[in-house]
């Protein structure tokens, strides 16, 4: 893989257009890596946005975090 | 709370992107229990000394009150295809799946929390199972943001990627180093001085 491929591979990942996991088919070893590619072109880590098949799963998975946080403060 | 949740880690990128961020000890802010799979534990600190490895591991000494390594069949079978050389990847997944169909059979009234990285969450397959709940690092950290425990997502997220970059940096001239080492060992070994750099 070309440090362009790479490039191009992180920027799109950062812009939440491919997964980690093809990252990892396309020769990232670790996410260690991605880390610092994404260091390297002043990029940080996606956040999903609130779509796709799980939206409701995750509602609940942030709903469970904050009821979480306000029993334990 | 009413039920018992438990956050399962499913991969070692939530894992790795707290360490690096020095945020570790986030994960513990909600006061549920933290489960690894022994797979995805030994994927993220296998390589002794590399970068996050030792954090992880230090952290999960520090509070094995509530930081659980999960031992599963897949983790064996990671083990087995190390000593033999063969590749690991997705074997972490894998192991949080089983870890997760034990944790569910073994009390029907305790519900999980899976943990995915973000890119990830967003496309997989539907999860349907009303006692498992999603979330993502990012999704995690915004949780934490609204309830003021932590600056900032983006600060965590930023601190990541900048300490992943000087990590990677180091890497390189490691290696670097190494090719150096390895050719002079090459030229001493014929009996020929070193080449001195031309001024």
């Amino acid at each position: 893989m070309t440090e362009t491929d790479k490039e191009k591979l992180i920027r799109q990942y950062a812009a939440g257009e491919i997964t980690w996991h093809s990252l990892r088919e396309r020769g990232f070893e670790d996410y260690v890596q991605v880390l610092g590619a994404l260091g390297e072109l002043g990029l940080r880590p996606p956040i999903a946005a609130m779509q796709g098949p799980n939206v409701e799963a995750r509602q609940r998975g942030r709903a469970v975090i904050r009821e979480a946080l306000r029993a334990n403060k | 709370m009413s039920q018992p949740f438990t956050l399962i880690v499913t991969d070692t990128s939530p894992l790795f992107t707290l360490a690096l961020a020095g945020s570790l000890d986030t994960l513990l802010r909600p006061g549920l229990p933290v489960r690894i799979p022994d797979a995805v534990y030994i994927e993220a600190t296998r390589v002794h000394g590399a970068p996050g490895a030792e954090q992880i591991v230090e952290w999960i000494n520090a509070h094995l009150d509530l930081v659980q390594i999960v031992p599963t069949d897949i983790g064996i079978d990671q083990q087995r295809r190390l000593e033999e050389g063969r590749g690991i990847r997705g074997l972490g997944e894998q192991a949080a799946i089983e870890a997760l169909e034990r944790f569910l059979r073994s009390d029907t009234t305790a519900e999980a929390l899976l943990l995915f990285e973000d890119s990830d969450i967003e496309r997989r397959q539907a999860v349907f199972d009303r006692r498992v709940s999603l979330i993502s690092t990012g999704d995690f950290l915004r949780e934490l943001e609204t309830a003021g425990l932590i600056q900032s997502t983006d600060y965590i997220l930023d601190q990541a990627a900048a300490q992943g970059r000087n990590v990677e940096r180091q890497r390189l001239a490691g290696e670097d180093s190494t090719t150096r080492e390895r050719l002079r060992e090459q030229l001493t070994r014929r009996g020929e001085p070193p080449i001195e750099p031309s001024r």
